[in-house]
Order: structure tokens, then C-alpha cells, then sequence
């Protein structure tokens, strides 16, 4: 084994392949950070050109790619409350009202390092963990999904901000939207135009909701203290709360590395998932959606903790987890390699070698982060007038280029105007997406289980992945309605 | 800054001027810009797959223009398919079809694409599929199968991507051809996509499969599933001991099998239908193509059928299958 190591070592320590990495997490940083461009498409372009490099070296280009935009997210979360991408949704809860108390440097600083510490310990996880986290993955079947899914719900409840209701509220339409389209059977629901049959873009959905409602609010409202330009103020991170958010980052990174590992869960969930870890156990958990840094820790930790997770059942098993694996399946089928059990007897030597180029791409991740960021981050020195219609033409174009859509760009508008009703009315925007985008997953795996069991619903209490997850459920709606029970008592006696 | 917008406003003049100047003079020199080769269906699926190697392929024939592939996926692929239709004819949007394209229509009256609204550029490969159990099963062969299948009285489940799709169709011409109810005889459980179908039964989730062999043969090498029939006109190399549908007399699954073939909006002018007539001729020997279409598990089959043809059999055989499983009247 250690002459394979070394040998793939030195395979894999060449400068082709170091500026392949290099340049691959550089622009997928950059993908990221414009809002609508995501990590998909970053891969997916990059696809034909993987055709004439040598196999490790095009799927070491793949990964930095993934790994890159999955960070870069992160950068126009936290300065114009855009997510980049979906998996950054819960990176603005924090992020942007860090952002505005001047802190955005801070605030960048530590969704760098949770990104590059998570994506270590999954570089790490894969090379040590691929095979018994595979089994699991196999082992979470439709009834599983669908417990996992009823208990990623419960985050709701720590993304609602002030009131637990709204945010039901939100999550509940969240779900109907995710209903548009095909039904799993072939069946169309809310499918008034040809558009509509294939349902609505999460991209554009994100974007729409995040973005557009600042626009309008500032078009319409005119609000005097949202003009001014950000001050960057304090950029550092002290050691004290990188050490105050350390146990939530190491957390944050394994539960990306667990979701990451099942196939379809994605690195949205996890982060969300994180977030609602931390906010629940941390000592701040009441200061989280109002600018702590520990909630960007977590949210950014668990969304990077992913991306080296999502090849475990790839490469483990041949079977990719989502359109990004999917493409990288493409590019090793191209090269004649063929991902699964036999990948690890007949082409050990490309498997290490991609192993030990995937660990020296953290330390790229942070070089690009860092510089990427800073230069990012004159951004938030705009005046809110001018950045904000920037900001909007950004996001029309970015969505437009992905998909060539008009039909995307109208989603977007749409959502938009839906979003900003939603912030006149105070109702939170979080829990509306983390339910359209679990909605699918929640209603296929329901339906998939009950055709297994042919309608009994005993299939859901099978295993004991799904009892877990069912008694996590339990306990959690109570602790949150026992939380909501006692705010409820105080305030009724603060009022008499 | 506004020299800057001076200059892009220059370039955009120009590009225009020299797009119109090409379609003036594109009947003799196509083409002339890069071809969009639409593939309807997800990255890095077997379509996907069979189009980029194409598009690899082909480029070594096209004046050195590249074929760039673009994926539109949605509605079981008639978003891609739509989206060639409406383009204009000429030759720089091309959609790479699959059996989906002929089975679509001929199972819903309402698709927004008929199965001949194309220009027929060719058939260019057949893609077995493969009718699996998990190694782990003690469904050892067909008739196993088809006993347990009696006996469980509806409750055994297979994977598939939707009832309508080819892999639901796969499975149910077997259960029509075995005189059992193609509907209820066993409960079809969907899923999106060949990972995620393959997947379902490695975790033994499912009992059974009939999908595409790409998204198969890794697995049955590496000995975690079963193949128990092939859907193919003879057997495939690399299972040679495993029988087709037709050896073991099951007629209709014997027709089910995908394909993909090369589509373009209809109105084509002739010498660019003789021209990509001709590159796919040279496609059909390229040692590249070949090579990709094994590595896939498909079998290059450019030139062997009678495109128009072979789409309208197909169509009449899926439309058929429609009624007799009873989707359709």
C-alpha cells in the first residue's frame, strides 16, 4: 500500500495538475459568488475539456470545481444577501446582518476557514470511511429517506426567526411549490404551461426570494439607514471565536460528511441541517438569524463537509448521488474507468492519486478563498442604490445563461414579488425554501415506501435508521413546543 | 469606460453583420459555427454519454466547427425535443433523440412533440437493456422469477423510472408475455435516473430491475447484481451466458430495447441532411466511436436502419404496448 501511496504521490505532484486545481477552485470560487451560476453548471461546462487531459488530472479539475463554487457561495450570502448558491441559504441568516453591523471581513474569514476545515475532514472521511459509510448509504432505503426527511422538517423551527407560526406557514407554501410539475408516476400538478410541466428551478426560486425582495424594498420603501455603503470595519477572526465556533465546525463537518454520504441528500440540506444542530446546543442559540458567527460556522462547515462525501458513493459504489457526480461519472466512463468495487482493484494507482490531490485542493480552497474574498469584499464599500440594480441584472443574467429560459427568468420575477410580500408580511424566508427544496425527497420517498409496502404503514418503522430519526422527530417538536409554551407564558405575564 | 462600451457595441455590429453574411452563403460551406447538440436528458446519463461521444466524434468531419452538447431535461425529454422542433432549420440545432422520443408520443395524445415533427438524421446506436435480481436474491433465473412473481400475488416490486417509461415498459412486456397483468401482477416503485435505479437495488430496496446495460455492467461485474435476461437481438459479449428474451420466447419483451438516433427540426435543407448523411457515415467507422459505444455497452448501428422507418416501427410498436397494457383506449 505504501509503495502504491508514494507512487501515486508522485503521479499526482506535478505542475499540470497543480494549476489545474489551482485554476479550478479559483473559478469555481467565482462561479459560486455570482448569483445564479452555480457548481453544476461549473462542472458541467468544464466536462468536453476534461476530454484531453489525463483521467486524474480532469477529475481533480471536477472536483476543485465543485469544491470551489460549493465556498463561493458563501461570499455573496454574507455581503448582498444573495446565496450564490442554494447550499449557502443559511450562510445570509447570519451572514448579511454580520455584513451590515460592518463585520462582513469577519464574517468571510470564518465561512473560509468551516469551509476548508469541513472539506478536510471529508477529503479525510473518503479516504478512510468510503467504505463503511457506502454500506450505510445502501442501507437507507425509502422509508429512511422519508424519516430523515420528516426530521430535516423540524428545522423549521430554529429557522423562523420571531414567530414559530410564519414559519410554518412559509415552510407549508414552500411545499405546495415544490408540487409544480411531474409527479413521480408521470402525472402533472399546477402544470398551467408547457414551462410548468418540469416544475420550477430551485435556482431561480433561491434568487428570487433572497434577492430581488432588498430591490423592491428599497425602490419602494426608501428607507434612510440602507443607502449607506457598509463600513468593512473589524476583519479579523480572533483565535477566541474561531475557538467559540471550533466543536460547531467539527460537528457542522461531520454531518455534511453523513448526509453527503447518502445519495440525494445534498450539501443544502446538511447545511441547514447543521445550523439547526448548532443553534439548537450552542450557548448563543438565542443571538443565531440576528449576525452570530457560529451560525455561518455551521452552515458552511456541513455545506463543504459534502463535497468529498458526495464520491464516496460514487467510487464506492458507482453510483452517483446527484448532477455533479452524475457529470463526474461521465468523465471517468470517458477515460475507461469504471467507478465502483472494481475501481478500487484494477485502478488503485488513479484512485489514490485522486485521493492525494483532493487533500492538497483544501489548501487551494483557502489560497482562492482568501484572495478572492478580499478582493470581494470592496463590494459591500457600494452604495446599497447602486449595488442592489447591480445586483438585479446580475442575477437575471446569470439565471438567463444557465438555462437559456425565459420561462426561469419569469420564475425568478415572479418569486421575487412573492418574497417581497412575504417580508412586508414578516414571513421568514428560510423555512419557505428548505421545504421546496426536502419537498420532493419527502413526498417521492413517502410514496416510493408505501408502493413497497403496498399502503401499511408499519414499512416506516422497520429498521433501526428509522426509528431513530422517528424518535429525533418526536423529541424535537416537543422541546420546540415546550420553548414555544414558555415564551408564551412570559410574555402573557409580562403583559399583566 | 465608454470606449470600453464603444468597442463591445463595434463587436456586437459585426457579429451581426457576419451571421447574416453566413446564412447567405451557408448552402455550400456548412457549417460554419459551432452545432448545439441538445441531449434531453440529464448529464452524465447513458444519453448524455452517447451524445458527447458523438460530439467528440463528429467534430473531426465538421470543417473543424465543435459540437457543443447542451442538456434540456424535463418532462420524461420533451423539453429538449421541443426545444429542437421550434429552432430554425439549419443544421445548427440538433437533438439527440432516444426511444423516448417515439415511446412519449405514442402513449400521450397530448405530447407537445409528434414522433415525426423531425427531420430523421439517423439511428446511431442500440442500447441493450438488462434484466437483473441482487446477487444476494435466491432468484436465480427467469422462471424463478416469474414463480415468485405468481405466487407473492402482486407484491413483489421492481424499479423503474415512471409506468410509461421504456424500463416500466421492459418489465411489463415481460409480465404481458407471461400471461400475468402487465399493471398489477407486480408493483412498479419510480425513481429518477440510472444511478438512483441501480442504487435501489444494491440496497435490495427493490426486487427487481430491467434498465439499460450501462447503468448495469459495472455492478454484475463486480458480482452485486444478477443478470437473468438481456433485451437485445442476440446476446452481448460480455454476458455470454446469460439468454436474450427471444431465446426464452417472450415476444413482446423481445421488441422493448433503447437507441439513440439524430434528430433535427423538420425542414432540414437537403445538402445539409447530405452532409451530416455523410459525416455520419465516416462517424460509423471512427475507431473513437466504436470504442466509446463498447465502453458504454451499446452497439453503433449508423447506417443499418432506414431512419424514418425504424422511428415509425418503433412508434407503432410502442403504441401498441400502450393499448394492450391499457394507458390508452
Amino acid at each position: 500500500m505504501w509503495n502504491e501511496l508514494l507512487g501515486a504521490f508522485v503521479a499526482v505532484a506535478t505542475l499540470p495538475n497543480f494549476i489545474v486545481m489551482a485554476a479550478g477552485i479559483w473559478g469555481g470560487v467565482i462561479i459560486g459568488a455570482i448569483p445564479g451560476m452555480t457548481g453544476t453548471m461549473a462542472v458541467t461546462l468544464a466536462l468536453p475539456f476534461t476530454f484531453y487531459m489525463p483521467p486524474v488530472t480532469s477529475l481533480l479539475l471536477l472536483v476543485a470545481l465543485y469544491k470551489g463554487s460549493t465556498y463561493g457561495g458563501s461570499i455573496s450570502a454574507i455581503l448582498i444577501k444573495t446565496p450564490g448558491t442554494a447550499s449557502a441559504a443559511c450562510t445570509v441568516l447570519d451572514g448579511y446582518p454580520l455584513a451590515r453591523e460592518g463585520k462582513g471581513g469577519k464574517a468571510l474569514n470564518m465561512a473560509l476557514v468551516s469551509s476548508c476545515i469541513g472539506d478536510f475532514i471529508s477529503n479525510i472521511s473518503l479516504i478512510f470511511l468510503a467504505a463503511p459509510l457506502a454500506i450505510f448509504a445502501l442501507r437507507v432505503g425509502p422509508p429512511e429517506y422519508f424519516m430523515l426527511m420528516a426530521f430535516s422538517l423540524t428545522i423549521v423551527a430554529s429557522i423562523s426567526g420571531r414567530s414559530l407560526l410564519l414559519g410554518i406557514v412559509a415552510a407549508c407554501l414552500g411545499l405546495l411549490l415544490a408540487t409544480v410539475g411531474e409527479d413521480m408516476y408521470g402525472s402533472f400538478r399546477f402544470a398551467m404551461t408547457e414551462d410548468m410541466k418540469s416544475g420550477l428551478g430551485v435556482v431561480p426560486v433561491l434568487i428570487g426570494l433572497f434577492a430581488l425582495p432588498e430591490m423592491l424594498k428599497l425602490a419602494i420603501f426608501r428607507p434612510e439607514e440602507n443607502t449607506q455603503a457598509m463600513k468593512l470595519g473589524d476583519n479579523r477572526l480572533t483565535m477566541k471565536e474561531f475557538r467559540g465556533s471550533l466543536k460547531t465546525i467539527i460537528r457542522g463537518s461531520f454531518i455534511g460528511v453523513i448526509l453527503g454520504a447518502i445519495p440525494g441528500i445534498g450539501p443544502s440540506t446538511a447545511a441547514f441541517f447543521s445550523y439547526s444542530e448548532a443553534r439548537r446546543t450552542s450557548k448563543n442559540g438565542d443571538r443565531f438569524g440576528e449576525g452570530e458567527l457560529e451560525g455561518i460556522a455551521a452552515s458552511e462547515s456541513a455545506n463543504n463537509g459534502c463535497c468529498g462525501a458526495t464520491m464516496i458513493p460514487l467510487l464506492a459504489l458507482g453510483v452517483p448521488g446527484d448532477v455533479i457526480t452524475g457529470v463526474m461519472l461521465g468523465a471517468f466512463m470517458i477515460h475507461g474507468l469504471t467507478p465502483g468495487p472494481l475501481l478500487f482493484q484494477n485502478n488503485i494507482g488513479e484512485v489514490y492519486s485522486l485521493f492525494i490531490g483532493m487533500l492538497f485542493s483544501s489548501v487551494f480552497l483557502f489560497i482562492a478563498g482568501k484572495l478572492t474574498a478580499s478582493g470581494f469584499a470592496k463590494i459591500s464599500r457600494i452604495p446599497q442604490q447602486l449595488l442592489l440594480p447591480c445586483i438585479v441584472i446580475l442575477c437575471v443574467f446569470g439565471i438567463y445563461s444557465v438555462s437559456s429560459s425565459p420561462f426561469d427568468v419569469a420564475v425568478l420575477l415572479v418569486m421575487g414579488v412573492v418574497g417581497f410580500a412575504m417580508m412586508v408580511l414578516n414571513v421568514p424566508a428560510a423555512p419557505f425554501l428548505i421545504a421546496f427544496i426536502l419537498g420532493p425527497m419527502f413526498e417521492d420517498n413517502m410514496r416510493r415506501s408505501l408502493a413497497i409496502s403496498r399502503g401499511d404503514l408499519s414499512i416506516f418503522f422497520q429498521s433501526w435508521i428509522s426509528w431513530g430519526f422517528f424518535i429525533l422527530t418526536i423529541l424535537f417538536v416537543a422541546l420546540t413546543i415546550r420553548r414555544e409554551w414558555q415564551k408564551w407564558r412570559s410574555n402573557v405575564r409580562a403583559a399583566n | 469606460m465608454f470606449r470600453h462600451l464603444k468597442k463591445a457595441a463595434l463587436g456586437v455590429a459585426a457579429l451581426a453583420c457576419a451571421t447574416a453574411f453566413a446564412s447567405a452563403a451557408q448552402a455550400d460551406s456548412y457549417p460554419e459555427k459551432a452545432i448545439t447538440l441538445v441531449v434531453p436528458y440529464g448529464a452524465g446519463g447513458a444519453s448524455d454519454l452517447a451524445g458527447r461521444a458523438l460530439a467528440e466524434t463528429a467534430r473531426n468531419y465538421t470543417n473543424e466547427q465543435p459540437v457543443i452538447v447542451v442538456n434540456k431535461t424535463g418532462n420524461g425529454g420533451m423539453n429538449g425535443a421541443r426545444f429542437v422542433t421550434e429552432s430554425d432549420p439549419d443544421g445548427y440545432t440538433l437533438l439527440l433523440s432516444r426511444v423516448g422520443m417515439a415511446l412519449y408520443p405514442a402513449v400521450y395524445s397530448d405530447s407537445p412533440v409528434a414522433w415525426d415533427d423531425y427531420t430523421f438524421l439517423g439511428i446511431l446506436e442500440a442500447t441493450p437493456m438488462i434484466l437483473a435480481v441482487n446477487a444476494e436474491s435466491d432468484i436465480k433465473t427467469i422462471d424463478d422469477l416469474i414463480a415468485k412473481i405468481k405466487e407473492s400475488n402482486g407484491a413483489t416490486t421492481y424499479a423503474a423510472s415512471g409506468p410509461t417509461a421504456i424500463d416500466g415498459f421492459s418489465v411489463q412486456a415481460l409480465l404481458s408475455d407471461a400471461g400475468l397483468d402487465p399493471l398489477s401482477a407486480s408493483t412498479l416503485v419510480p425513481y429518477k435516473g440510472g444511478g438512483a435505479l441501480a442504487a435501489a437495488l444494491l440496497g435490495n430496496h427493490v426486487d427487481f430491475l430491467a434498465i439499460s446495460a450501462g447503468s448495469l455492467m459495472p455492478h454484475i461485474q463486480a458480482g452485486k447484481m444478477r443478470a437473468l435476461m438481456v433485451y437485445a437481438p442476440k446476446r452481448m459479449a460480455d454476458l455470454p451466458d446469460v439468454p436474450t428474451a427471444k431465446e426464452l420466447g417472450y415476444a413482446t419483451a423481445a421488441q422493448v430495447g433503447g437507441w439513440s438516433g439524430l434528430y433535427a427540426p423538420k425542414g432540414l435543407p437537403d445538402d445539409v441532411v447530405a452532409k451530416w448523411k455523410d459525416i455520419l457515415g465516416k462517424v460509423a467507422t471512427n475507431e473513437q466511436w466504436l470504442d466509446l459505444a463498447k465502453k458504454r455497452g451499446s452497439i453503433s448501428v449508423i447506417g443499418d436502419e432506414d431512419p424514418s422507418t425504424y422511428v415509425k416501427s418503433q412508434f407503432d410498436l410502442y403504441h401498441g404496448l400502450a393499448v394492450k397494457f391499457g394507458y390508452i383506449q
